[in-house]
């Protein structure tokens, strides 16, 4: 008996070291609103995430100096609580010791968490921040692959000097966030050098849910265009309290978040036709990526496993694990400082666009006009017109 | 001049719903004494209760209003008569700690079972308006309002005349004689609680008429309700509207002509105002 305890354990000890053997792990951590007010966005990173590296693991994982490895995710539930967040980055990094980290949702959030990253000197690659902010602080642990909130106008106005009728006055309408904030300041220098007049500059607080008064402001101007930024369930009550006000701006209006996002289209409804939007991401056949195929592809995978279709968060999510994979395989070592090196130097194709990072750690990828025509989200304008818009859009009284 | 008008009507529109949010925080708070932290939970959930009965089963949202608080009122009734009646007597703390509990399994439980996604209630007639001299009013929030106003009037006539009403007055007044005149106070509590939640629920629907519902509404709600429960008086119906108006109005003014950045300045520095003005409305004796 006592033997047959013996070679069984013996036999256990050697299958436990064969497999740990095997398993060669690059773990990569994060904290991400699973659940709190930023959940429904907060999603896209942590099932964008998760779907990249379970793909990259399926075809072989990641070779680091002729050794295989496979990729594995940490994720903590931010609960959208920032601080939580941070204190759950600096125990990724401290307990958990994962060996590099994703980003969370909003520039709020990857304002604060990257500051762990670069005090820790471990890269962070985030797909959820865009201000500007983030990277002006000469930080050179922290990464972004969403495009400079500062631009995010810059397509559409583009856009304004080439249609027919030529808007002349803009309405502003931002949130004080972060990525808002960044938003307005770049909008109002765009603005000023297409030469368009400012007539309302309204900032507003983060998760307002009344946007009446603003909406008067705005209609007692009639403004030929409204520009709008903050995030999406603000952007839900702006369209609904803009009607039930008959509130029009007389060209068009356009908001930096929703538009691209299907549940948004589908709590609103037809009242979500003919509002403008932007995206850097649509899932096109043209976007190649090495393990998904293409943004399509990538898109299909995504809608099948998770019952809700990406849009750029999630697309952004992927290009960060495959950012990863990219660096820590040319860099063939799991030493922080080398992978920061290699990151700084990625230049490739994926589903989400052409990764590549500027000098101070953000990617530049431009912004495509979008609208919502008929419940579906059609590309309009990015160097030129690609598509027909609807325009100028009809007042509420009309449709 | 037009612009006023029309900023002080979106104030008063909005103010009767804020009322409405204060009404049952208010009640449950002057008879139970206890500060309901699950309230803006309730309220979220009286807003599904109302979305459901719109989209699956077809309800008009105003018809579907009094099923949708009837849902709320036996919820309220079993919570208070299961859980809150076993530590409605003890310390403050231990209200507030189960109360702040609920608050947190209604809300995970709201994203486990709807999901997070943005929820409007929607019918055909939600964003019209009509428009007089100048200053658009709309049907929804126009709606809103009157529903929140006879909700007020119907309960300050149930607690000034019928019989269950004086009860609930009484056991708030004072317990001891409540008693011996033969009222059962965990029940009189049951019922009090059943219509703090039932009226939660009418202002859940509501503001998804208006606004949108997400698990996560709740919690700004809670702290809006409390405001107002302060401002209008605990145990005074009509009080409690009018502290939602005043806040409401003073809201959309501060937006306008202060900037809107500063409406919770404006909300919480009236709360202060108060408590120095008239410390005694927080004791429930004003």
């Amino acid at each position: 008996m006592g033997s047959t305890k013996l070679a069984v354990l013996a036999l256990a000890l050697a299958l436990s070291g064969a497999a740990s053997g095997q398993e060669k792990k690059i773990t990569l951590g994060a904290a991400v609103q699973l659940t709190g007010r930023l959940a429904n966005t907060g999603r896209y990173y942590g099932d964008g995430y998760q779907i990249t590296v379970d793909r990259i693991n399926q075809k072989g994982g990641v070779t680091v100096g002729g050794t295989k490895y496979q990729l594995a995710l940490r994720i903590y539930d931010s609960q959208s609580d920032t601080n939580l967040g941070v204190r759950q980055y600096v125990q990724l990094l401290t307990q958990d010791k994962v060996n590099f980290l994703l980003g969370p949702f909003s520039s709020n959030d990857a304002l604060d968490d990257s500051s762990v990253a670069e005090k820790y000197q471990v890269p962070m690659v985030q797909g959820g921040g865009a201000s500007t902010q983030i990277f002006s602080r000469g930080y050179k642990y922290v990464f972004g692959t969403l495009p400079p909130a500062d631009d995010y106008f810059s397509s559409t106005i583009k856009m304004m000097g080439k249609i027919d009728p030529k808007p002349k006055t803009v309405a502003l309408v931002a949130a004080d966030d972060s990525f808002d904030v960044s938003v307005a300041n770049g909008t109002r220098k765009l603005l000023k050098e297409a030469g368009l007049e400012l007539v309302v500059d309204k900032q507003f607080r983060e998760n307002n849910a009344d946007f009446s008064s603003i909406l008067s402001l705005v209609k007692s101007k009639g403004p030929d265009v409204i520009l709008w930024a903050g995030h999406e369930g603000e952007a839900l009550n702006f369209i609904r309290q803009a009607k039930s006000l008959d509130v029009n701006p007389k060209l068009l209006y356009s908001f930096t978040v929703g538009v691209p996002t299907a549940d948004f289209r589908k709590a609103l409804g037809k009242d979500a036709e003919y509002a403008f939007g932007m995206t850097p991401w649509l899932p096109e056949k043209e976007l190649k990526d090495d393990w998904f195929g293409d943004a399509e592809q990538f898109a299909k995978e995504y809608q099948a496993r998770f019952n809700y279709p990406p849009d750029y968060h999630a697309a952004s999510a992927a290009a960060d694990v495959e950012t990863f994979a990219k660096a820590v395989a040319a860099a063939g070592t799991l030493d922080p400082k080398k992978v920061r090196d290699e990151i700084a130097k990625v230049d490739f194709q994926s589903l989400y666009g052409h990764v590549k990072f500027q000098p101070n750690g953000q990617i530049s990828l431009p912004q495509t006009v979008i609208q919502i025509q008929d419940g579906k989200v059609v590309p309009i304008f990015a160097e030129d017109f690609i598509g027909k818009p609807r325009y100028p859009i009809p007042p509420w009284s009309k449709r | 001049m037009q612009l006023f008008g029309q900023i002080l009507v979106n104030g008063i529109l909005l103010g009767g719903l804020y009322g409405l949010m204060g009404l049952g925080m208010g009640l449950v708070w002057g008879v139970l004494k206890i500060v309901n932290l699950a309230h803006g939970a309730l309220i979220m959930l009286g807003g599904y209760a109302l979305y459901f009965l719109y989209t699956k089963a077809g309800v008009d949202p105003f018809l579907g209003l009094p099923l949708a608080m009837l849902a709320m009122f036996v919820l309220g009734y079993l919570l208070q008569t299961l859980l809150l009646n076993l530590i409605v007597r003890s310390a403050q703390l231990n209200t507030l700690l189960l109360t702040f509990g609920l608050d947190v399994v209604f809300v995970y439980l709201a994203q486990l079972l709807f999901t997070a996604d943005f929820r409007t209630i929607n019918p055909p007639y939600a964003g019209k308006n009509v428009s007089l001299s100048g200053v658009t009013v709309p049907y929804a929030q126009l709606g809103a309002f009157g529903v929140a106003v006879l909700l007020a009037a119907l309960l300050y006539l149930v607690l000034d005349k019928t019989r269950t009403g004086r009860a609930v007055r009484a056991t708030a007044q004072n317990l001891v004689a409540a008693r011996l005149y033969g009222v059962n106070p965990k029940r009189i509590y049951a019922i009090t609680f059943g219509t703090g939640a039932a009226l939660a629920g009418a202002a859940g629907g509501l503001y998804g008429i208006v606004s949108q519902i997400t698990p996560y509404i709740g919690v700004t709600l809670t702290a809006k309700s409390f405001v107002i429960a302060i401002l209008g008086g605990l145990d005074k119906p009509l009080g409690v509207i009018g502290g939602g108006l005043v806040l409401g109005i003073a809201e959309a003014m501060a937006a306008l002509y202060l900037d809107p950045t500063y409406t919770d300045i404006i909300s919480f520095g009236l709360l202060v105002l108060v408590l120095v003005a008239r410390p005694a409305q927080l004791l429930g004796r004003a």
